[in-house]
């Protein structure tokens, strides 16, 4: 899952990157108004962390012309203005929900992690796949009861297919999602990853499909054991 | 110097009170002359009928004289042959021992006293004019006047009026004039009431028109003003909008304010949880006492900025859509249902921040407890003033009504596993007290509790 934070504190902008790649993201980040409505127009992110009051161009702005545009990823404002009419607003320019300034980080990754949820059509923190059990809330895999550990891109390649479980993935797509913009990105990777999950996981649940990418589902010879 | 006029605090009463001054002090000095005038003009006609009565004698008496007899025949107007009329003649004989006198009918016994002996100067032409008293006591006019007649003798010829025809003409006349003059007088009273009315007209339609602004029925004066009212209409105007640069320049600052402090604290409390510990802990105390406090000043500032408001209203219906949209987002997740709204006419007399500030923690309050529905409805409440109503239902579990008075009071929070600041239905409350409005919990038809709050609206 690729994030997108857009906050011009520099501080509070660290606070949250570090929060947000701690949970498994990749992330972006922006310092100002332009910079980050170019990155939110041109990259294909899965969520957008977005400060209302910025410099160049405020957060509100920036979200009418995304929805304008057609971007539909799901954002969530932080805003210090927190009066029901600076929420409205923020609301009818397209946010998805919103966080009141100042805030705990927990409040913030839960907040993300639900607007990722719905995005996808997940109704709870935990996605099941066959017998692999996803905890986004608390970052843990676990296949057949037994918790397998795994490296951050590992686990965001798999987050990533399961979020999407059912659907084929692209090999760019993947990449596009995986890294954030500043990653060297070889697309050979992809398939190593892919083969060391297939190996940690010990299940047949990734499947490659020819000429056009991944997808994340039970084999079906192997049957669904639930 | 101060007039005992300044003391009349309407500008109706003074204009009126001196124009009426004027009229009367206009008319009285009119009547005086006109009645002093009249008296000259009467005067002279009287006086000039003595002197052609006079004349008329003397004629007679020089003639007669040359004809052997004394004594005039007919002046021609009966008034000299009755008795006691008021008008006489009378000749008198000067050169004789005999004092032999003729006089008039009208005289019958008595006789005309001599200007003469009264010591009043001759004129020119041997004219003696004045008033001396008659034989009945009353004050006659009298023009005497000595002739030589050579042979026949020097007589003394008077002619004698009364002026109580006269007087009598003068009283009518000055009857005449008060009857006319009151009736003028209450003709201008009349057109200075008028003229007051009229000319203060516009002053009162710049009464009505700030009265309907201070009701927030209109944002500035509209009307079209005489050159004497329009630059008062002008720059009250000036003064409103003032007002509300004001106002916005206090809001803005406030949202600045916010934005500055809230941001830093926001690294801090994060900085805090980062790094757990003992000096964290306390850090993450400060930090929450601190953004108490920061919302209650602020509340403040904002409350402080709404006093200075005038003349705002809102509609109410697209404040109250948006609040919908915007809550079935946040809570799409839980499945809650939020319905309802407001007719298009109905207008909140305040801000559209604090009308969306109230609602919206009653609606977030209510989405918070709610099983799967929140509906809210506005109506208008006709009594001596209209207000509107807002009722917000929720199916939650509802609230014991010992525990609605501690809901409402600042900074309390029932539930603290809800998360929110504490803060939502005493800013409410607040907000509502400040625009003269309440807030009542109740139990709802729905079986969870009903907000209904009452706001100032039309």
């Amino acid at each position: 899952m690729r994030l997108l934070v857009v906050e011009d504190d520099k501080d509070l902008n660290r606070q949250i990157v570090r929060a947000l790649e701690q949970s498994g993201y990749a992330v972006d980040r922006a310092f100002d108004g332009e910079e980050g409505c170019h990155l939110g127009e041109t990259e294909p992110y899965d969520a957008v962390v977005l400060d209302i009051g910025l410099p160049k161009k405020d957060g509100v702005t920036i979200l009418e012309e995304w929805r304008a545009a057609g971007r539909d990823m799901p954002v969530l404002i932080l805003t210090a203005r927190d009066r029901w009419s600076d929420k409205v607003q923020g609301f009818d320019a397209g946010a998805d929900d919103y966080v009141s300034k100042p805030f705990h980080m927990e409040e913030v990754l839960a907040r993300i992690r639900a607007l990722l949820r719905r995005a996808t059509g997940h109704a709870t923190n935990e996605i099941v796949c066959g017998a692999v059990r996803l905890d986004i809330k608390a970052g843990r895999v676990v296949v057949d009861g037994a918790p397998v550990k795994l490296t951050s891109h590992e686990y965001r390649l798999l987050a990533y297919l399961m979020h999407h479980g059912g659907r084929v993935v692209s090999r760019s797509e993947i990449i596009e999602h995986l890294y954030d913009q500043d990653f060297d990105r070889d697309s050979n990777t992809v398939e190593v990853f892919v083969g060391r999950l297939r190996k940690k996981l010990g299940v047949d649940l990734i499947q490659t499909v020819r000429g056009l990418g991944y997808m994340a589902a039970p084999a079906k010879d192997a049957g669904d054991k639930r | 110097m101060r007039l005992p006029i300044d003391s009349i605090r309407s500008i109706a009463a003074r204009l009126f009170l001196t124009a009426a001054a004027m009229s009367l002090v206009v008319l009285l000095i009119a009547s005086v002359l006109l009645t002093a005038y009249y008296r000259s003009e009467a005067e002279e006609v009287f006086e000039r009928r003595l002197d052609v009565y006079l004349r008329a004698i003397v004629a007679d008496v020089s003639e007669s004289g040359q004809e052997g007899r004394t004594g005039p025949g007919q002046l021609g107007d009966p008034q000299f042959e009755l008795p006691g009329s008021g008008w006489y003649w009378q000749i008198t004989r000067l050169d004789d021992k005999s004092h032999e006198i003729k006089a008039s009918r009208s005289l019958f016994a008595g006789t005309l006293p001599k200007l003469s002996d009264l010591g009043v100067a001759a004129e020119i032409g041997g004219f003696r004019r004045g008033y001396a008293p008659g034989p009945d006591g009353r004050r006659l006019r009298i023009v005497e006047r000595v002739i030589d007649v050579g042979d026949v003798g020097i007589y003394l010829v008077q002619v004698a009026g009364s002026g109580e025809e006269m007087e009598e003409q003068i009283a009518r006349f000055r009857f005449a004039l008060i009857v006319a003059f009151a009736a003028l007088a209450i003709a201008l009273a009349i057109g200075a009431a008028f003229q007051v009315r009229f000319g203060l007209r516009p002053l009162r339609q710049l009464q009505r028109e700030l009265a309907s602004i201070r009701r927030g029925e209109q944002e500035r004066i509209m009307g079209g003003y005489p050159s004497e009212v329009a630059p008062l209409a002008e720059e009250l105007n000036l003064l409103i909008s003032a007002n509300r640069d004001i106002l916005e320049r206090a809001r803005t600052q406030v949202g600045n304010l916010a934005h500055a402090l809230k941001t830093p604290l926001s690294v801090i409390v994060n900085e805090a949880d980062a790094a757990p510990g003992q000096l964290a802990q306390k850090v993450q105390e400060q930090a929450q006492i601190m953004r108490d406090q920061i919302s209650f000043y602020l509340d403040r500032a904002r409350a402080a900025a709404r006093g200075g408001a005038l003349g705002a209203a809102t509609p109410v219906a697209p404040s109250i859509e948006a609040l919908l949209r915007a809550f079935s987002k946040i809570y799409g997740d839980k499945g809650v249902i939020f319905s309802g709204g407001a007719d298009p006419q109905l207008r909140f007399l305040g801000e559209r921040q604090d009308l969306e500030e109230m609602i919206g923690n009653l609606l977030d309050n209510a989405g918070k407890w709610a099983k799967t529905h929140v509906t809210i409805d506005v109506s208008i409440e006709a009594a001596s003033r209209p207000a509107l109503r807002v009722v917000i239902d929720d199916d939650g579990p509802g609230l014991a009504p010992h525990l609605r008075m501690t809901a409402t009071q600042r900074g309390r929070r029932l539930d603290e596993t809800k998360p929110g600041s504490g803060l939502g239905l005493s800013i409410v409350v607040d907000l509502a007290a400040a625009y003269g409005g309440s807030l009542q919990l109740n139990d709802s038809p729905t079986g969870g509790l009903r907000a209904e709050l009452r706001l100032p609206g039309f």
